[in-house]
């Protein structure tokens, strides 16, 4: 019966993010979530662990004390338990450091596990550096892109998207793999799950119990917002709408 | 700290990488290495489009995955110390790129878009997007090594020059790796390359199934113009190839007129799409985010309103 890890992070949700003045960002009324892909990877490791006939999922996330809406809901989402590794400082982390963290948590905490479940990319960075990195922290083999896995013997087999094709691998386990949007549909929980995910186990990590320096490699010396805001002329869809739409494609110049 | 090292796999991916790498390199004052496989790019071109020292990777056994070069490239690059290293932002690319920085502990600019060196901090400044493309994050490097990735396509494939020398020096074969291919399933066609295409008409969500794609193809045709598709179309519904997938996490387009044929008009899509000149938009919910970021477009079902396009557009 397989440990299944599953890494995740709760995000900003950027349909919220405004451009501020002078293209500052303003959050000022955004909302967060669990990214996107994360909850595939979430499922997955729901998937496996019920396809091995039981076992445990457990969920592991960094970030400020300020998520721990993010642990519940990703307790909802069929995990059995959590470690949160909290404390303010943990805003606004490079891949790099938050890999470390998890590398460190994993390493001191979950002594036994047979997958480590990714998401491929974070919805607010979109790096997907973390799981390759935490693969090499841990010394354990790495799949990126996966469509399709399953596990048997002490092994993996997975399906990884490239750009010329599919390679279909196998690695010994423990492994780590991140997931592909396609691999699932993430689950919506219902008031039951969500009941249900305030009476698991939540283990928090602070800070000072953890020996890392976990120090950044880049510095953001800045970030903007980026506007694709047009005109944004509505126009109906009856024939003079029409008219007038084929009228501003010819006038564009692009077609005759 | 020497140079400025290239990582390539192919040799498209090798003349790109080498035009990026040479946009630091004259500032920096510093070399070029091209680190490339075997039966890419040949060294003689790596040299006449500004390599002074070549690395050829070993030929992998078979079933061995590209990852399988890593300790081969750590090494390597501990040995040398270079200042920065490039990867095309590919699968592979990309992973590559992030286990070797956590080997080498070294900071990973992923997707950068735009690279220079800052004489005055002694530092690479990149820029990449954030936030779905909501944002612009640009960030510093003053350690050595940084390792970046490119997205494909994004910086001018250097140019060969003449007269140029440098060093070629064969790279032992790596040890075998825990990851093994035991079966390669290739693309069955690459499809169209919709970087350049001129007119760009992309189906979304909006389609009900995928023999309706056939309407986005229509208007395509009768505008001139190719096929591009939303993210959920190409990897979640499989309805459409994965290469005209546009955004994010798909490619950068720059035609002169998109149209977006129910597509709601998420960030992560929207800028993809954000070098287009004109961008219009056929969607039944007026509300969507699309409009917006529209110059026009029509409020209605695309099911109703592109055949009257068509009709509009033959008179
Ligand atoms: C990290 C990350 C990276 C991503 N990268 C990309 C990327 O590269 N490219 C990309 O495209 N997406 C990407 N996405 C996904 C993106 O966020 C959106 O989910 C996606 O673009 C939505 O596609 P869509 O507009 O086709 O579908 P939907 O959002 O479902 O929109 C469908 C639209 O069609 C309209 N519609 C429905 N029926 C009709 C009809 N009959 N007539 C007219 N209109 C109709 C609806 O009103 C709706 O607005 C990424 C997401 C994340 C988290």
């Amino acid at each position: 019966m397989p440990t299944i890890v599953a890494c995740f992070k709760w995000v900003v949700d950027e349909v919220y993010i405004r451009r501020g003045a002078g293209g500052a960002l303003d959050f000022s009324s955004v909302d967060y979530k669990i990214g996107e892909y994360d909850r595939n990877a979430i499922e997955e490791a729901v998937r496996q662990r019920d396809a091995g006939g039981g076992g445990s999922v457990i969920g592991v996330t960094v970030g400020t004390p300020e998520s721990a809406k993010g642990v519940k809901d990703g307790l909802s989402r069929g995990m059995d338990q959590a470690f949160f590794v909290s404390d303010p400082s943990f805003k606004d982390l490079e891949p790099s450091q938050t890999a470390a963290i998890l590398a460190e948590v994993i390493r001191s905490r979950i002594p036994q596990y047979d997958l480590i479940a990714c998401g491929e990319g974070s919805s607010d960075l979109y790096a997907q550096q973390v799981g390759p990195r935490l693969a090499e922290l841990l010394g354990i083999p790495c799949v990126c892109f996966v469509q399709k896995l399953s596990i048997e013997g002490g092994r993996l087999r997975a399906e990884r998207r490239v750009e010329d094709g599919v390679e279909v691998v196998e690695a010994p386990l423990p492994a780590l793999v991140t997931v592909l949007p396609d691999i699932n549909t993430p689950r919506i929980p219902g008031v039951r799950d969500t009941l249900m995910a305030g009476k698991k186990p939540v283990i928090t990590v602070k800070r000072d119990e953890l020996t890392g320096t976990f120090e950044g490699a880049l510095k953001t010396a800045a970030m903007t917002a980026s506007s694709l805001e047009r005109t944004g002329e509505k126009l109906a869809a009856d024939s003079a709408g029409i008219a007038r739409f084929v009228d501003s494609l010819r006038k564009s110049g692009v077609i005759k | 700290m020497a140079g400025i090292w290239i990582v390539a796999e192919t040799r498209e991916q090798a003349f790109e990488l080498l035009g990026a790498g040479r946009l630091l390199a004259p500032e920096m004052e510093t070399t070029v290495t091209a680190v490339v496989a075997k039966g890419s790019a040949s060294p003689q071109e790596c040299i006449a489009r500004g390599a002074d020292e070549v690395l050829l990777l070993a030929e992998l056994a078979p079933g061995e995955p590209f990852g399988a070069q890593l300790p081969v490239i750590e090494q390597e690059a501990r040995a040398s110390s270079p200042h920065a290293i490039l990867f095309s932002a590919t699968a592979r690319g990309k992973e590559t790129a992030a286990r070797l920085s956590a080997r080498l502990a070294a900071g990973l600019c992923s997707a950068c878009t735009a690279l220079a060196f800052d004489k005055a901090t002694g530092s690479i400044v990149m820029e990449r997007l954030a936030y779905g493309g909501a944002a612009i994050q640009k960030l510093a490097a003053s350690a050595a090594p940084v390792v970046i990735t490119i997205p494909p396509r994004s910086f001018e494939p250097a140019e060969a020059m003449d007269g140029r020398q440098g060093k070629t020096r064969e790279l032992p074969a790596p040890p075998p790796s825990a990851v093994k291919i035991v079966e390669r399933k290739p693309k069955e066609k690459v499809s169209k390359d919709i970087t350049e295409a001129r007119v760009i008409v992309c189906a979304g969500r909006g389609f009900d199934k995928k023999e309706d794609i056939a309407l986005a193809r229509r208007l395509a045709d009768a505008l001139g113009g190719e096929l591009g598709a939303t993210r959920p179309l190409t990897e979640e519904l499989h309805w459409l190839p994965e290469d005209l997938c546009i955004g994010l996490s798909g490619v950068q387009v720059k035609p002169e007129l998109y149209v977006g044929l129910g597509v709601s008009g998420q960030v992560q899509h929207m800028t993809g799409v954000r070098g287009a000149k004109v961008v219009c938009s056929v969607n039944r919910d007026e509300n969507a985010p699309i409009f917006a970021l529209s110059d026009f477009g029509i409020v209605g079902d695309l099911y109703e309103v592109v055949p009257k396009i068509l009709e509009k557009l033959e008179t």
